[in-house]
């Protein structure tokens, strides 16, 4: 009788423990564990020891248009004799985590190298590439160039000396020809991320070349006919009818001081505050832009 | 009171629960996989439709590991491979315009969006933001395990109970 007692015990304990055990498994339902979002610190991991290098070209491009010349928003003809940029102060990092230009990041460099001095190009010629002019080059550590800096200043001589981008070209709509000289003297600095493109660029081997570039790009400035009208970039673009109005005897040759006076305020600004800033990048990649003067 | 040997196993038995659950065959896996969807639009909110995707690994920046388009609302999925662990890249272009975003993927197989906005654009009108997203698809139990899971732990425990419970004649 007492060893039946017991066993009924034990079988009544254990249909109570079952029944609370139901009710944890109610409350405890599966959890899948969260991915683990942190984002790693950043390593030297992509820096070399500096015994292996290679050649890293920096390039310079206004694309086609440059080249080729296009037809602005409001349908004259473009075509380039020269486009001088100056750049100072070009350099090209590993940035590890790579740099995003959109956001307010900073370059965290784990390498970098700098072109040894100012130097004026012409966007609009380059015999052994039609697309992009070489800068300068530079022996570099190997490994990723997935950021680019520079500034767009003042060339203190030569055909550009005392502005940063000298447009000259000619002008054509409706049997109008205009030949024109744009001259401007901001200066502004572009840090950008990794090139945008048809191809990658900036991945340099021991013992190789890479290259990166600079990229202006002149629909900024001019608007394009082959966008639409209400397309960003013409909405945001100058156009070449406030040129084409200040033109005697088909000629125009003005800097952006006289445009100051020239231009009305708000085609001014948007000259200062929107296109000039928006004329460089790499490939179609952004840049963080902060102007110097 | 002298315990019955098999009721202190028992009991110690209802501790580790699912050692009584998977006593009866049910066999329980988890995995958790990860996909990351890319989402690409200019910065008046209209998305990059049919955009190309380039998606390169962190063992080979220079050719795609994988490609596609996005969708008619600016979005793509891809599955990074956890064994290739670093920074993947992700770029989508559209006439002109561009933006990269990367995607860290971690040791523990967890990716994360390095820069959730994309850079880049042509036109002023950037490409504004490339979200990205990690999905665990199968990490949680399914209804019908949980049902197989709590019945054959109780019956086992009722079982067990009705052995105790039984008339020796």
């Amino acid at each position: 009788m007492g060893q039946k007692l017991n066993a009924r015990l034990w079988a009544m304990l254990l249909l109570v423990a079952s029944g609370g055990f139901l009710v944890g498994c109610g409350a405890e339902t599966p959890e899948a564990e969260a991915p683990d979002t942190a984002i790693e610190e950043p390593t030297a991991e992509t820096a070399t020891d500096g015994e292996e290098e290679g050649i890293l070209e920096i390039r310079a491009s206004g694309e086609d248009r440059a080249v080729e010349g296009f037809t602005s928003k409001d349908g004259w003809e473009l075509s380039f004799d020269h486009i001088y940029v100056t750049f100072d102060e070009v350099t090209a990092f590993q940035s590890d985590p790579p740099f995003d230009a959109q956001a307010d990041d900073s370059i965290q460099a784990v390498q970098e190298v700098r072109l040894p001095e100012l130097t004026t190009v012409d966007l609009t010629a380059d015999p052994d590439d039609e697309d992009s002019v070489l800068i300068d080059e530079v022996a570099a550590p190997a490994g990723r160039y997935n950021a680019l800096s520079w500034k767009m200043a003042q060339a203190t001589d030569g055909p550009a000396e005392g502005y940063s981008m000298v447009f000259q070209g000619t002008a054509t709509r409706d049997g109008e020809t205009i030949d024109f000289t744009l001259k401007m003297s901001p200066e502004f600095t572009y840090t950008c991320g990794d090139f945008i493109g048809d191809e990658r660029k900036g991945i340099l081997e021991a013992d190789s070349m890479a290259d990166l570039q600079a990229t202006f790009h002149l629909d900024h400035l001019f608007g394009d006919a082959g966008k639409a009208d209400d397309d960003s970039t013409n909405l945001m673009a100058l156009g070449f009818d406030p040129l084409a109005n200040l033109a005697e005897d088909g000629v125009v040759d003005v800097s952006t001081d006289e445009l100051e006076e020239l231009l009305s305020e708000e085609e001014y600004a948007m000259l200062t505050d929107m296109v000039i800033p928006e004329l460089g990048h790499v490939g179609e990649g952004h840049c963080q832009v902060s102007e110097l003067s | 009171m002298k315990l019955p040997p098999l009721a202190l196993l028992t009991l110690a038995g209802v501790g580790g629960l699912p050692t009584a659950a998977l006593g009866h065959g049910v066999i329980l896996e988890r995995q958790a996989t990860e996909a990351i969807e890319v989402t690409a639009q200019y910065d008046t909110g209209e998305p990059l439709t049919e955009a190309q995707v380039l998606v390169f690994s962190p063992e080979d920046p220079q050719n795609p590991w994988s490609q596609g388009r996005t969708d008619d609302q600016g979005r793509f999925w891809f599955r990074p491979d956890q064994d290739l662990v670093g920074t993947w890249e992700v770029i989508v272009r559209q006439a002109g315009h561009g933006g990269l975003v990367t995607v860290e993927v971690e040791e523990t197989g967890a990716a994360t969006a390095e820069n959730p906005a994309a850079e880049g654009d042509d036109s002023g009108s950037s490409m504004q933001s490339a979200s990205v997203n990690g999905v665990n698809d199968v990490a949680n139990l399914s209804p019908l395990h949980r049902v197989v899971l709590m019945g054959t732990t109780i019956w086992g425990f009722i079982g067990t109970a009705l052995f105790f419970w039984r008339r020796k004649d």
